[in-house]
């Protein structure tokens, strides 16, 4: 309960940000300031899935597969 | 290895056939529409990924031999992804890979190949001991004329030796506030099954047949059983081989500044079915040992609860330092209802040193406590309910180091067939956990765009 009222509290902390227009958004454009993973790193997001019992919220999966090697 | 090179020649050609006649589909219907009101398309041409990997493992923990033996894997993983723009709004992506892999591990399900004295830290020549997965994912986007909607739908199957996954899911994406902040849900179900492979000197308690039985003809009769020579295990087969995950996730990003941007997210998973791995052996401490050669006779495998429940947080920070420095930061928390906590921290930190050349250095921890019915090699009781000596659900922490070099080639001057190379990526990754456990990846990436 208490971690997501922290979330909460985030949540409308971000809100309250300025807007950046789009001609703002040079920096922001960047490939390296994507918050996605990049596609090379499917793989190593694939083996620690199988290797670590944690997994998902980090845009890999979350399911399907047993990963038994 | 020639079977591996001409099963990738195979997937390569069949690869470039589909793309030839989806794009000349596409040629044709462009040809006999007229666009009335010009959109700028989310994908302008036909992108293509080659992307591959070679894995390494090392360990002496192997949840096949019940915590004890050579873990030794190694994983070799070509993939393609076609990003086909199908008009303005919709792109359909396909994402095809193969994985040939070779495991010490799993080739001890039956280590009684008549080579040598088999032990744990001995790998068979069986069968079981390398394996091709073979995976398809499929999905389709739409944006909204004003691209502040996103409806995405996937379906994925994959299958190997003694296993087969069905997926599908969908996802919808909002962006407001000027783009400044998107929220985005999404759903997935896997519908996964086994066809249960059970450790050799198991399958003759039971009359019904492994998969593998033929491939396998094993009779305890032939072989002299020391230690406790009254082998007697109390072992029953898996009534139940299906295994499903149903996912619901959601994410918020949001623009801070105009040099910093953060994302939270959150996947919530329930699990049912068949969640042990029916051939990983678990050894009790209060039932005398019996060997075959060097190798301990499973006293039964390992025993999972059918329900798993996992919620997992997570939150990126990425900060544009300068045109040459940009810092990525990753955190996740993550609980289950087996009794596992985890933490991951991550950092990474792109330079760009000129000539379209950029390095990523970075580094991750992991920690993790262990599952409620995890105890290492024969430490549990055979008065348990539930057990496994598999030690990727121990108690451990593990550190990665990654060094990753791109280079981007915005003229796209190097050609391949109708396609140019965009860029190009190569990365590598040491991963040690505080266990004997080890893993090298190497990883490379190559970019295509239609001329």
């Amino acid at each position: 309960m208490k971690k997501i009222g922290l979330l909460l509290v985030m949540l409308l902390v971000l809100q309250s940000c300025t807007v950046v227009k789009e001609y703002e958004k040079v920096a922001l454009s960047d490939p390296d300031m994507d918050l996605n993973p990049r596609k090379i790193e499917r793989f190593k997001t694939n083996f620690q899935a199988y290797r670590e019992a944690a997994s998902g919220a980090n845009g890999g999966k979350t399911g399907g597969g047993c990963g038994c090697n | 290895m020639n079977s591996i090179i001409c099963i990738f020649k195979k997937y390569l050609f069949f690869v470039f056939l589909l793309l030839g006649l989806i794009n000349n589909g596409y040629t044709q219907e462009e040809t006999t529409e007229k666009t009335e009101v010009f959109k700028k398309m989310v994908l302008e041409k036909t992108e293509v990924d080659f992307l591959t990997s070679y894995y390494t493992q090392n360990g002496d923990n192997a949840a096949v031999s019940g915590g004890i033996g050579d873990e030794k894997v190694t994983d070799f993983t070509p993939t393609f992804i076609v990003s086909l723009p199908l008009n303005e709004d919709d792109v359909l992506t396909l994402d095809a890979g193969i994985s040939a892999y070779s495991s010490a591990s799993s080739s001890n399900i039956n280590p009684f190949d008549g080579n040598h004295p088999a032990n744990a830290f001995q790998a068979s020549s069986g069968a079981s001991s390398s394996d091709l997965w073979a995976g398809l994912t499929a999905s389709y986007s739409h944006s909204s004329d004003d691209r502040n909607k996103i409806w995405t739908g996937k379906l994925s199957v994959s299958t190997e030796y003694d296993y087969f996954s069905f997926g599908f899911g969908g996802s919808y994406t909002r962006l407001f506030n000027e783009k400044n902040t998107e929220i985005s849900i999404n759903a997935n179900i896997y519908l996964d099954s086994w066809d249960l492979i059970y450790p050799v000197e198991l399958r003759h308690v039971d009359v019904v047949r492994a998969k593998d039985d033929d491939v396998f003809p094993f009779d305890i009769n032939d072989y002299t059983i020391t230690g406790n020579t009254n082998y007697d295990p109390q072992f029953t087969r898996f009534k139940n081989k299906n295994r499903d995950s149903y996912s619901i996730g959601a994410s918020f990003s949001q623009i801070l500044s105009k040099k910093l941007q953060g994302l939270l997210s959150i996947d919530v998973v329930r699990q049912e079915g068949l969640l042990s791995t029916p051939y990983q052996r678990v050894y009790f401490s209060d039932i005398a040992d019996s060997f075959i050669e060097n190798f301990h006779l499973a006293d039964d495998v390992e025993r999972l609860p059918d329900t798993r429940n996992k919620i997992a947080l997570g939150g990126n920070l990425n900060y544009y330092v300068n045109e040459f420095l940009t810092v990525r930061t990753f955190y996740r928390f993550y609980t289950d209802n087996w009794g596992i906590d985890s933490h991951t921290a991550k950092i990474e930190v792109p330079i760009k040193i000129g000539h379209g050349f950029t390095i990523y250095p970075s580094y991750r921890y992991y920690t993790q406590t262990q599952a409620d019915y995890f105890a290492p090699y024969e430490a549990h009781l055979s008065t348990e309910k539930y057990y496994t000596s598999d030690y990727d659900l121990s108690d451990f922490n593990a550190n990665q180091y990654g060094i990753g070099l791109n280079y981007t080639d915005i003229f796209t001057k190097v050609h391949l067939w109708k396609f140019g190379l965009k860029s190009v990526d190569l990365e590598y990754n040491r991963y040690d956990r505080n266990t004997s456990f080890n893993s090298n990846i190497i990883s490379a990436g190559f970019k295509f765009i239609q001329n």
